[in-house]
């Protein structure tokens, strides 16, 4: 377990601030944010390297705020894979190694196994990175800090050495923790994400938890969210509508019935949001699009006029202009064939209650 | 002519201050070449083989070079124990004071050389506590090759430090920081890690350091005129025998700058490309 309270540390005019956040044992924690936001500064802290100011950090029940980076019983890979130039790969893997059959058999199942007998300076930056990877495992460290260790590999090497870590992760019930710029590569990996700004942890919880229900309109864009709108909460009701006799059962806060207006556009939502000046979060895949007035039962019913559509292979993004606000979905491009979508096209863009979140 | 280009004068008048300048500071550059290169090559050609040549027949010119030698080694060899971790130290932590120590490390090579001979003088002269107490204890320093090899330090020590921490400095702290994280206490992961990225720059430095060593002569000649060193001696038989006398001394002094000049260009030409 990896758990952070209240962490704070300085690196040169770098400041991380008051981070919190846990990655329970055996767990995937995935760290996201723009680029100087102090995710490696994060991880440095985590292993000691970095010395915290205030703070506490736990590891597997420990306290280890202010013990040696040697005794953490982690593992860490750095973005630029920092191979010791002096040694030779095998040297390098076997640097830590617990002994020479686990560095081996490190080193077969990240594919470094070949390049044992190259020079490091001789490495490619991809070649690099798995000889890394191999060295720190090779450890065999109950937690492992990798620094964006995919970024220099190739898509198809990408593939299976992230394969390979998370097996590894799995297998030896390891506690890791990974600095990335993929989102995709976060929701895959990760049990837990961590979303760091400006040397802050700004949320944290389950991947699909911080995407979908981003913590402030700033989150939800750096998240990629492609409707982000600004407006109005209005609370229509306190309690659940009164559907049976008697109309004395209290109802929870989170299922009171809120409106949302946004220039012209007036949504409806579910949850718990104060009244007053707020913002809507719709995830593009949420928005169903129709050629005529959907039946069903979503709650959100806009009629606009396609102004844009691009298609990304299987996926096809489409821009509906709704009374000047634009409204982007994603749908598959074989739906977008079938409805015939162009630009110019008048359609429905429609989306539940549910699928409003507010921040 | 297309609207926003330059007049074809002024790019004329542009071109040809470019080569007024070109020619002035290759002339330039010709001229302080030739003035740092020339009176050496006219020394050694003058009295380079006589130099040689008497190595065999003069006791004392050889005596001064062994002392020279020996004296500038043991400095060297102190100036890297002492200013190995100094320099790691100032190249890899920010402590309060690091600004203070760094002036008080260029102070020896800015001030006079003789005036550094008078301070050392001060501190270990007969009358001073420490050189009161050194002698007490059947060490002497003043007028022995112990005083040369203090002037030495005193001298050339800075240089080694300074080339040291930059040579610390090139070495991306992350190497060690991963180290640490494999397993390794700090003192192993420098022994293991830096210390073997950074070897060629201390190496370079400590050559520097003992070259600046073996030609030291303000300093030694305030705290040790004898025995003499091989600077001094050429001092001595200048003002006492002349030019004629003196030469041959020069000139071998000159040829044996050489060897640490060959090193340097051995070390630097190794270390062009490593990454670090």
């Amino acid at each position: 377990m990896i758990e952070c309270r209240s962490l704070s540390a300085r690196h040169g005019s770098f400041q991380l601030t008051d981070v919190s956040f846990t990655v329970p044992t055996g767990q995937y924690g995935v760290v996201i944010g723009p680029a100087g936001s102090g995710k490696t500064t994060l991880l440095e802290t985590i292993a000691g390297i970095v010395p915290a100011v205030s703070g506490s950090l736990r590891m597997h029940g420990r306290d280890v705020t202010s013990i040696a980076p040697e005794a953490r019983g982690l593992g860490l890979v750095y973005q630029h894979a920092f191979l010791f130039p002096h040694l030779s790969v095998a040297a390098n893997i076997a640097y830590g190694a617990t002994s020479a059959e686990v560095s081996e058999a490190v080193a077969r199942r990240f594919g470094a196994d070949a390049l044992t007998n190259r020079p490091v300076r001789a490495l490619s930056g991809g070649e690099r990175q798995l000889v890394a990877l191999a060295r720190a495992f090779a450890r065999r460290p109950p937690v492992i800090l990798l620094d964006e260790p995919f970024s220099a590999l190739d898509p198809r090497r990408r593939l299976h050495v992230r394969r390979e870590v998370r097996a590894l992760h799995r297998e030896w019930e390891l506690t890791t923790l990974q600095v990335t710029h993929d989102f995709t590569e976060a929701g895959l990996l990760g049990d837990v994400a961590v979303l760091l700004d400006g040397g802050r942890a700004l949320q944290s919880g389950a991947p699909d938890e911080v995407f979908r229900r981003p913590a402030s309109p700033y989150i939800a864009e750096f998240l990629g969210a492609e409707n982000v709108l600004a407006g109005t909460v209005r609370v229509l009701e306190d309690r659940a509508p009164n559907w049976m006799a008697g109309d004395s059962l209290p109802v929870a806060q989170e299922h009171r019935a809120i409106e949302f207006t946004a220039g012209p556009l007036t949504l409806y939502t579910v949850g718990d949001f104060p009244a007053g000046d707020g913002h809507a979060v719709i995830r593009a895949e949420e928005i169903v699009l129709s050629l005529e007035a959907p039946s069903g039962s979503a709650r959100n019913r806009f009629l606009g006029v396609v102004s844009e559509l691009a298609t990304l292979g299987a996926l096809t993004r489409v821009t509906v202009d709704v009374d000047g606000v634009p409204l982007v979905a994603s749908l598959t491009t074989r739906s977008a064939k079938e409805l015939s979508l162009m630009v110019g096209l008048r359609v429905t863009a429609s989306f539940k209650a549910m699928a409003v979140h507010l921040c | 002519m297309s609207a926003g280009a330059e007049p074809l004068t002024t790019v004329q008048s542009s071109r040809s201050a470019h080569r007024v300048l070109a020619v002035f500071a290759a002339l330039a550059s010709s001229l302080l070449l030739l003035f740092l290169a020339v009176p050496i090559g006219k020394l050694i050609g003058a009295g380079g083989v006589a130099g040689v040549r008497q190595l065999a027949s003069d006791a004392e010119l050889r005596g001064a070079l062994a002392l020279t030698t020996v004296t500038a080694t043991a400095a060297t060899l102190l100036g890297v124990l002492g200013g190995t971790p100094l320099a790691y130290l100032l190249a890899r932590r920010d402590f309060r004071g690091r600004a203070v120590v760094s002036a008080v490390l260029d102070l020896p090579l800015l001030i006079p050389h003789p005036v550094a001979g008078i301070a050392l003088l001060l501190l270990l002269g007969r009358e001073s506590a420490l050189g009161g107490a050194l002698l007490s204890a059947g060490l002497r320093v003043v007028g022995t090759p112990l005083g040369i090899v203090a002037a030495m330090l005193f001298v050339a020590a800075p240089l080694f430090i300074s080339g040291a921490r930059e040579a610390f400095a090139r070495v991306n702290p992350r190497y060690e920081a991963v180290a640490r994280t494999l397993g390794d206490p700090p003192l192993r992961a420098f022994l293991r890690i830096t210390l073997p990225l950074s070897q060629r720059g201390l190496i370079a430095s400590a050559v520097v350091m003992w070259a600046r060593a073996v030609s030291e002569f303000g300093a030694i000649v305030v705290l040790t005129y004898n025995p003499k060193v091989a600077s001094v001696l050429s001092y001595d038989r200048f003002t006492s025998f002349g030019l004629r006398e003196a030469l041959p001394v020069a000139a071998v002094l000159a040829v044996l700058a050489l060897i640490p000049l060959t090193a340097l260009r051995t070390l630097r030409g190794a270390d062009d490309g490593a990454p670090q």
